[in-house]
This record gives C-alpha cells, sequence and structure tokens, in this order.
C-alpha cells in the first residue's frame, strides 16, 4: 500500500479548527493506517483506490466530513472560456485516442506543492493509468504556452527538449536513451507514429504518455497551470484530470475551462454520478437501524451529497471518486461517515451447525497415532527448490512444476514428494541427540489439466539402529490401527533408497508408495552421520477421497 | 515427612552415629562397603546436606636410595672424616676408598673447613660432633614420619640432595554427621522405596507442531461457531483467484512480482459458459478493458482461500450457511522475518439470515475472545472484493502497541451477482502465522518452517 507524509501543522491550517490528537484519532477512520508519528509529521498508508488521499489536501477534504466542519460534495466551480482550446487531429485514433484538460490559475506554488503534485501525478500513473497504459497526465507552466494547442501525431525523428535535459533528443533517442522512454516506450508498440501535443507555435509541449517538454516546467515562480491528460480511455481520462482539478481548487487555484475539439473527444464536465439507494439495503447490510436523515448526513460527512426523494435517497458521487461502482460502496459510505467505531458488534445464534472437513479429521487422527509412536511433526513449504527435491536426494527432475521469476532461490519449484524437505530437516538438526523422528502430512504436485494435488505421508527415522524392520513395522502398525489397511512391501529400487534395502508399499496389489533405507550417497550428500530410514504413501484414493 | 534412604546411605549413617567422625577407609571397615559405595553414599549424604566432609592434607616423608645408604653407612663427609681421624691421605686412596661419594663429601667437608689440603694429601682439621642431616636420617630411619614433626632446619642439611628424601602428599577426608542426620531414625527394615526427590533426566516429547496446533485451535473454535470447513486447490487458475473477485486483468496485483503463476500451465477449464461470460461482462463494464479469457486461464498458487469459498459459493447457490477454508496461500515476496512466500490463511463466509456487518464484527470479537484476545477494534480498509471493508486492530501487550490481523467485509455485489449469488456474503480472514508469533512469541516467522528441533522439542505446548 502506499504511504504518504502528512504534516500536522499543515493540516490544520487546511481543516479548520482541530487538535492534533483529534486527527491522529480520526485518521484510521478515513482508512488510513498510521504507520509512524514523529511529532509535527505523521506517515499514513492509503488504499490505492483512493489517489487523492495521497496528498494533505485530499485528506483535509475527508477529515472535513468526518469532523462536521465542511460536508457534502466537494463541487467543482469551472470558469467557461472560449480561450483554451485544443484539437485533436484524427492521426491520433489509433494510437492514444483521446485527450482532455484543464487550466488552474493564480495559484501559490512552493516546494510542497511541486512535491505533492508530482507523487499525485505518480500514483495516477500506476493506478487508474495501468502504468500510463490507461491513462497519463501532464501538468504545464500555462505562461509558456500559447494557445490553441494541438494534440497530434509525429513520425519517431522528431526532435524537441525534454523535461528535465538540456539538449534536443528525437523521440527515437527519448525511447532507447532515457529511463521513462525504456520503462513505458513499449505502450507505444512498434507504431511509426507517437503522440504529441504542440502549441500554436508549433512548440512540442508534450509527447505522451512518456514524457513533457522542457519548456513548460512548473517551479515555484508558476502561477498558472494547464493540466492535460491523454489515453485509451475516455472516461479513464476524465476521471484522472478529476482528481487533479479537485485538489487544486482544494490547493487554491481558480479553474478554468479547455475546450477539446475532434473526433471522439468532447470537453470535460466532471458530471456527478447519480445513484439511488434505499434505507432498507443499508439497514441490511450494516446491522443498522438508521433513519434517512442520519443516513443521508453520513453521507455527506464522506463527502457526497444525498437527498430523499420519495422512499429512496438519491445520492451525487463527484466524478474524482471513481471507487464508487454501485449500492454496496455507499453503504461503506454510510458506515465511514456514521464512524464504524459507532456500530456494536453482535453476535446471533448460528442457523448453521459446523463440521471440521473428514480430511482434517483423518489426518489429526494419522498425526496423534505417529506421535504416540514417538514422531514428532515437521512442517515444510509446498514450494521449495530444485536442490532440495532432485539433486540432493537423486531424483529425475523431469516433470517439475516451476514458477515464474521468483524472489527466493529456495523457492522455485512444487514438491512432489515430501520425504526429500524430511531429509533436509535432518541435515540442518545433525547437532541435535538422536534419535530423530519426524513426520508430515501434506499435499504434493504433478502436472495434469488441471494440476494434480493429492495428499501424502511420510515418516523418517535416523540413529544408530535405525533399520528396516523399524521403519516397516511404524507404518504397518500405523496403517493398521488408524485405518484397518493391511500392506505389503515387494523388493523395488528408488534413487534416494538403497538398493536391496527398498520396497513399494502395496496395499490391495497396488502401489501407495515407498520404503526403505535411505542410500549412503543421499546421506552424505546431506552431511547426516547415522543411518536414515524412511517411507512416503499416498494417501488420496486411500483414507481420503 | 520421612525421608527414604538407600542401604549405603543408612549403613554410613548408622557407623557414623557410633563412631562420629571418620575417614572413607575406616568407614569401609566398619560398615564393610566397598570403597566405591562409600564413595557414592557420603556423595548423596552431602547432597541433602546430611554429611559433612572436612578435607586436609598432610605430607609424610622417607628415605630414598641415598638416604637409606647414609642412615646404614653414615652420611658420605661423615665417612670422609672418620678415613681421615687418624691420619692424612693420599686423595687417590680415599678416591679408591669411597668412590661416587668422594666428591659430594669433599664438597661439604672443605665448606664447613673440615679438611684441609696439599698437593696430594688430605688432613683433617676438626671432628665435628654432629653433621647437619644425621639427626634427621636418625628419626626417619626405615620409616615414614609426618615432616611436620621434623626440625626444619636440619631436613634442609639434607633435603635437597639426591634421592636422599622422599616426600609423599596424602589426602586426608574426615566424614561427620550434620545436626539433622544425627537426629534420624534408621530402620534397618528393608523397604522397596526409592528417593523420588532425586532429580531425572529429560525426556523429548513427541509432537504436533506448533503452527499445525493453532490451525487446529482455529479450527475447532470455527467449527464450534457454526462453520464447516470446506477444502480447495492450491493451484487455481487466475479466473477464481482473481476475475471472480473482481480484480482487473490489468491490477498490479496480478503481476509476476507479487503473484507465482505456474510456468507454462493455461487451466483448460476454468468455469461454466455462463460464469465466463457474466464476469468477463462485469470486468468490461466496471473496469473498461478488453477482457481476455487467455490471462483467467494462467494457473496461479492462490493468493487467499477466497478462491476456494466464492467458487463453492457460485457452486452451490447457498440461502444460509456459514462455510470455512484454512490452508497454504502464495506471495511472491523476499523472504524475511516477517514475510513468508508461503503461509496460512482462514477464510470464512456468512450467508444468510444475519448476514451483516455488526455480526461480522460479533463473530470476529467471539473468536478473538475464545485465542485470548480482548482488546480489539475495527478499523475501515480496502479489499477489492467487499465492500464495505473492515480490518481487525488487535492490541498486544507484548509489544505495547496495537496490530492488525484479520479483514473482513461484505462481498461486492460486482462478485456475487455475475455468479448468481442474490444474498449478501458475509466474508473474513487472515494469516494464521501472525496469530501463532503471538502465541509462542517469535519474532521471526521463519521459525515456523525450519523444523529446528531444539525449538521443536523445548517449545511448550499449551500457551
Amino acid at each position: 500500500m502506499p504511504v504518504v507524509e502528512l504534516s500536522y501543522s499543515r493540516l490544520q491550517k487546511l481543516i479548520g479548527k482541530v487538535s492534533k490528537k483529534q486527527i491522529t484519532e480520526s485518521l484510521p477512520f478515513l482508512g488510513l493506517d498510521i504507520e509512524s508519528d514523529n511529532e509535527d509529521l505523521v506517515r499514513v498508508e492509503y488504499s490505492p483506490n483512493r489517489p487523492d488521499y495521497c496528498t494533505d489536501f485530499g485528506i483535509a477534504l475527508g477529515l472535513q466530513g468526518l469532523f462536521g466542519i465542511k460536508t457534502g460534495a466537494i463541487k467543482l466551480n469551472i470558469k467557461k472560456t472560449n480561450d483554451y482550446i485544443i484539437r485533436v487531429d484524427p492521426s491520433v485514433t489509433k494510437i492514444r485516442p483521446f485527450v482532455t484538460g484543464i487550466i488552474a490559475k493564480n495559484g501559490r506554488i512552493d516546494d510542497d506543492i511541486i512535491k505533492q503534485l508530482m507523487a499525485l501525478q505518480e500514483d495516477l500513473h500506476l493506478g487508474i493509468g495501468r502504468k500510463r497504459k490507461k491513462s497519463s497526465i501532464g501538468i504545464h507552466d500555462l505562461d509558456k504556452m500559447s494557445f490553441p494547442l494541438t494534440y497530434t501525431t509525429t513520425k519517431r525523428t522528431h526532435k524537441f527538449t525534454p523535461l528535465n535535459l538540456e539538449k534536443e533528443l528525437t523521440i527515437s533517442e527519448i525511447l532507447e536513451n532515457t529511463d521513462v522512454g525504456r520503462n513505458y516506450g513499449k505502450i507505444l508498440g512498434n507504431s511509426d507514429i507517437v503522440p504529441l501535443i504542440l502549441d500554436s507555435k508549433k512548440q512540442t509541449i508534450s509527447f505522451p504518455p512518456i514524457i513533457n517538454s522542457a519548456i513548460t516546467t512548473v517551479t515555484t515562480n508558476t502561477r498558472n497551470l494547464f493540466v492535460e491528460v491523454t489515453g485509451i480511455n475516455k472516461d479513464d481520462a476524465e476521471n484522472m484530470l478529476s482528481v487533479v482539478a479537485t485538489i487544486l481548487q482544494t490547493a487554491g487555484f481558480v479553474l478554468v475551462s479547455a475546450k477539446i475539439l475532434g473526433v471522439k473527444n468532447t470537453s470535460p464536465k466532471f458530471e456527478l454520478k447519480k445513484i439511488s439507494i434505499n434505507s432498507n439495503l443499508i439497514n441490511e447490510i450494516l446491522g443498522s437501524n438508521l433513519s434517512n436523515s442520519q443516513i443521508i448526513l453520513s453521507l455527506k460527512k464522506s463527502r457526497l451529497d444525498a437527498v430523499l426523494k420519495g422512499k429512496n435517497i438519491i445520492c451525487s458521487i463527484p466524478s474524482y471518486r471513481f471507487d464508487i461502482f454501485g449500492l454496496m460502496d455507499l453503504v461503506e459510505e454510510v458506515a465511514l461517515g456514521y464512524g464504524i467505531q459507532n456500530f456494536e458488534p453482535i453476535l446471533s445464534p448460528s442457523q448453521t451447525l459446523g463440521q471440521s472437513n473428514t480430511t482434517s479429521i483423518k489426518i489429526k487422527s494419522l498425526s496423534l497415532i505417529m506421535i504416540g509412536l514417538g514422531y514428532t511433526e515437521a512442517l515444510n513449504s509446498s514450494l521449495t527448490s530444485k536442490r532440495v527435491l532432485y539433486d540432493m536426494t537423486n531424483r529425475q527432475s523431469t516433470d517439475m512444476i516451476s514458477v515464474l521469476d521468483s524472489k527466493s532461490q529456495e523457492h522455485t519449484i512444487l514438491r512432489d514428494s515430501i520425504l526429500p524437505e524430511l531429509l533436509e530437516n535432518l541435515s540442518r538438526n545433525i547437532h541435535a541427540s538422536y534419535p530423530q523422528k519426524l513426520f508430515e502430512t501434506g499435499i504434493v504436485f504433478s502436472k495434469g489439466n488441471p494440476i494434480n494435488e493429492i495428499t501424502n505421508f511420510a515418516g523418517i527415522s535416523s540413529h544408530q539402529d535405525a533399520s528396516f524392520t523399524e521403519i516397516k513395522s511404524i507404518l504397518q502398525s500405523t496403517l493398521k490401527i488408524g485405518f484397518n489397511l493391511e500392506i505389503e512391501t515387494k523388493t523395488s529400487s528408488h534413487p534416494t533408497f538403497e538398493e536391496g534395502r527398498t520396497a513399494s508399499i502395496l496395499h490391495h496389489g497396488k502401489i501407495i508408495g515407498i520404503i526403505g533405507e535411505i542410500n549412503t550417497k543421499t546421506i552424505e550428500n546431506y552431511k547426516i552421520r547415522v543411518p536414515v530410514v524412511g517411507f512416503e504413501i499416498y494417501l488420496s484414493d486411500l483414507i481420503i477421497d | 515427612m520421612s525421608q527414604v534412604f538407600h542401604e549405603i546411605e543408612k549403613k554410613i549413617i548408622t557407623a557414623l552415629k557410633n563412631n562420629p567422625q571418620q575417614t572413607p577407609e575406616k568407614l569401609e571397615k566398619s560398615t564393610n562397603l566397598s570403597p566405591d559405595q562409600i564413595r557414592r553414599g557420603i556423595e548423596w549424604l552431602k547432597l541433602k546436606e546430611l554429611a559433612i566432609v572436612i578435607e586436609s592434607q598432610s605430607i609424610t616423608i622417607s628415605l630414598g636410595k641415598n638416604g637409606l645408604d647414609s642412615f646404614y653407612n653414615g652420611l658420605p663427609e661423615r665417612r670422609l672424616l672418620n678415613l681421615l681421624k687418624n691420619e692424612s691421605k693420599k686423595f687417590k686412596v680415599l678416591q679408591n676408598e669411597l668412590g661416587s661419594i668422594f666428591g659430594p663429601a669433599m664438597g661439604i667437608a672443605r665448606k664447613n673447613n673440615w679438611i684441609d689440603t696439599s698437593e696430594d694429601e688430605i688432613f683433617l682439621k676438626n671432628y665435628p660432633s654432629e653433621i647437619p642431616g644425621e639427626k634427621t636420617l636418625k628419626q626417619i630411619g626405615e620409616n615414614k614420619i609426618l615432616k611436620n614433626i621434623i626440625d626444619k632446619n636440619d631436613l634442609s642439611a639434607i633435603f635437597k640432595r639426591p634421592d636422599f628424601i622422599l616426600e609423599n602428599i596424602i589426602k586426608n577426608k574426615e566424614i561427620s554427621l550434620t545436626e539433622i542426620a544425627k537426629s534420624i531414625e534408621i530402620t534397618t527394615e528393608p523397604t522397596n522405596a526409592i528417593n523420588v526427590e532425586s532429580k531425572v533426566p529429560d525426556v523429548f516429547v513427541a509432537r504436533t507442531h506448533p503452527l499445525k496446533d493453532t490451525i487446529d485451535e482455529i479450527r475447532e473454535i470455527f467449527v464450534t461457531l457454526g462453520f464447516t470447513e470446506i477444502i480447495g486447490s492450491m493451484t487455481q487458475p487466475s479466473f477464481w483467484n482473481f476475475d471472480a473477485l473482481f480484480t482487473p486483468q490489468d491490477h498490479p496485483a496480478r503481476e509476476l512480482q507479487d503473484t507465482f503463476y505456474l510456468d507454462g500451465f493455461s487451466t483448460k477449464k476454468i468455469g461454466t459458459l455462463d460464469q465466463i461470460k457474466k464476469i468477463s461482462e462485469s470486468h468490461k463494464k466496471n473496469w473498461r478493458y478488453s477482457w481476455n479469457i487467455d490471462e483467467a486461464r494462467k494457473t496461479v498458487l492462490r493468493t487467499h482461500t477466497t478462491c476456494v469459498t466464492i467458487k463453492h459459493l457460485a457452486e452451490n447457490k447457498l440461502d444460509e450457511a456459514r462455510v470455512f477454508s484454512l490452508g497454504r496461500v502464495f506471495r511472491n515476496e523476499k523472504v524475511s522475518y516477517k514475510h513468508l512466500v508461503e503461509f496460512n490463511q482462514i477464510e470464512g463466509i456468512v450467508v444468510g439470515k444475519n448476514a451483516n456487518l455488526r455480526n461480522l464484527m460479533g463473530i470476529q470479537r467471539e473468536f478473538y475472545k475464545r485465542i485470548g484476545i480482548t482488546k480489539i477494534k475495527f478499523w475501515p480498509t480496502f479489499f477489492p472484493y467487499t465492500e464495505p471493508s473492515l480490518q481487525t486492530m488487535v492490541y498486544n501487550d507484548k509489544l505495547g502497541k496495537w496490530i492488525e490481523l484479520f479483514g473482513m467485509g461484505v462481498f461486492r455485489q460486482e462478485v456475487t451477482k455475475p455468479l448468481g449469488i442474490t444474498k449478501p456474503v458475509l466474508a473474513w480472514g487472515g494469516g494464521i502465522e501472525r496469530i501463532a508469533m503471538l502465541k509462542y512469541g517469535l519474532d521471526d516467522v521463519r521459525e515456523f518452517y525450519n523444523n529446528n528441533l531444539n525449538w521443536l522439542r523445548n517449545t511448550t505446548k499449551c500457551q
């Protein structure tokens, strides 16, 4: 989960009259987990579905609601003009068809705001923008460009000076030689042409979704901003823009409309989404008995608008709250506005009778028998390594099931047997006193579609006098007393077991496993200094359905 | 309470009552026990604070070969003086007469100014009546005697001469009874009682794994709360792990870096045609992207057990149910003291009457109460497939802070509707290792999978 660092004093200025303690106590009830709290600075984790919480402006709006200082939806006051026109060239249709934008004027920009806007931009790119693929955003110094702008395409030979660089590069050079180019260039595929925003003087403003031009760099001297969003989906692009617009208005900017002209594109409307909900549903889900007016008040505290119309509540949702899909989201907004701490947990009698799974019960019985025989239960990972499963035990590794891109070398292959891991356990305990006796029951995997998952049971005994007879007696008596199963052993061979001291385990003529003395090679691989005997059988189809 | 004594102890106590201070050797005689039995018996009685052992040491001396020779024949210098008593003699004559002792005898006689020498003759100057060392030789004679009764000055004259004096260090033990022991009544009747108060060696107890114990405990709590256990596969098509749970195909959580995808495994049968159609439609409508069935076929190691419970619901369309699933889940993470790639999770659902948020909170509160956690609170949180979503925070006294445990919520209608589930479904779940760590006081989660016998053999089962 992403983290944002907040300053209590800044929050207090933004929210109004509240104490530091009130803020600390309320942050979790917005869904923000406090990670660390140190004098004026508090770091909180926020959910990726609330990008507005990546700035203190967004969090201040939320807290104002909870404290009841300001409630209801945030209305964007956008001054309509025809001064800022973006024309869309039809060539963008097949590449990145949509553009939208807004002007924000007369704001004060300090380092703190620049930092927050950059964080917001990154967060939007990662979340709703899906790493800039769906939509991406550019924030520019309005006074460094001249309108109308054109959203068009260009060849890869087109040159301009990108943000944070001092010399001109071609599009191809940007894609090959800069970090952003290499990270996001694949979004543009192999197309000959790439998207570009030009101003009326043919200056390059932006090369979406990769990088802005250096000309329009935002600094602490910037007063007026132009924000553009391009993307492959109009709604997502407008949603993204609405988060930035809301934050900028809260930060004190005056919003002015941009006019978008061209194929399929229209100027953003930032319309409120309306959803009608009945108090019965809310009370049914929450187990509460809230009146319509309590519900409306709670929704307003969650910074939404709500009015009663007939028996239903009509809820108006600002466009930056695109995390709200439907009714259940509104139920949550009511719960948050009302305060989770105000819901008293209740325990109603269960209408159903509980039951353990028969597999769990049988495995438990088997474990108890093994404990009685002096065997301690081991617990190993299902996801282990080729080294443990095959190399150390001399087994064939032809049918391995591996995972892609594991971050841990010890966890790359799904086990097809438990015994190798028990041997590995013994090798890590050679300094503990003997005898050492371990068993484990667990799932092993084999190829199939879907993958076969069966339950295996393995046991191992290691001490100076460990013998075939000992381990066969253990298995034989366990299955007999546990499940009234008779087994036989037939001479066999296995790469982990000693030739001549290895047997297949049979039940009613069907092979169910392997038993014997572990061979010298394996024991030496593991640097174990005492004899080891062991077995492994399938429980599936034997005692488990 | 009367103490039980070993036969050996009884005999020693009895002997010491008759004769209060004895050496081990004396005790051997008075008890008829072997030296080893006496040694053990004294040791036992000492541990019980019934016997006092005073240890001392003494040194005896006796004469060595040269000492004895001097005792019988006189000291070399005495023998030299005797030869010169009547007349001076030539060197050679004396050398022949005295042999190897001639040299030392000459040295001492000359040093004490008893003789004088010319070119080839030796004269007597003084004839001492007593030579240092002669008294000691006489005193010792053929015996062993205690060193401390001998005149130290006289002894020193011969002490360092080769093979004159042999020294012998003797350690002595004197055993006596403590006041308590003196009042002990020894019954001579034989008894088969043994010392039940003595220490005994540890044995290693075979046991179920501590984490399994926690899992069993949690299973039992939910069964008694009316839940039925279901089991599902660890390998799942992305369809049930993600798509059915409203996680869009381009969501970061689905990337390789968080989720284990099986190399080259595309599941053929992922769901019914109706399920696939409705879920893909819900994704297209709500997330606005083109849903790809091949993406849904990719097989993953389940990242949660929710895929098991939601599939169960979709297949059984239950109106009234309490179900849970317990098992391994996987995350592609770097292993550390707080992260494992594979851990256990419990996931439960409730459908039917009273399936509401307050009841969900009530079930959690009851669960925590039963594992001994009473200080809990609920905070809102976010999960892609539940709304509203909460997390339980529990207060840990040892750590002195609030810790996040189970997450919970009501399944989104975007999850339930496409699967034909019409009733609200409560869901909750979380990692079990975290609870087990609190229980066993561990701060490294890897310990559960190390199978370290020292840990397994010494960890208290009921904590």
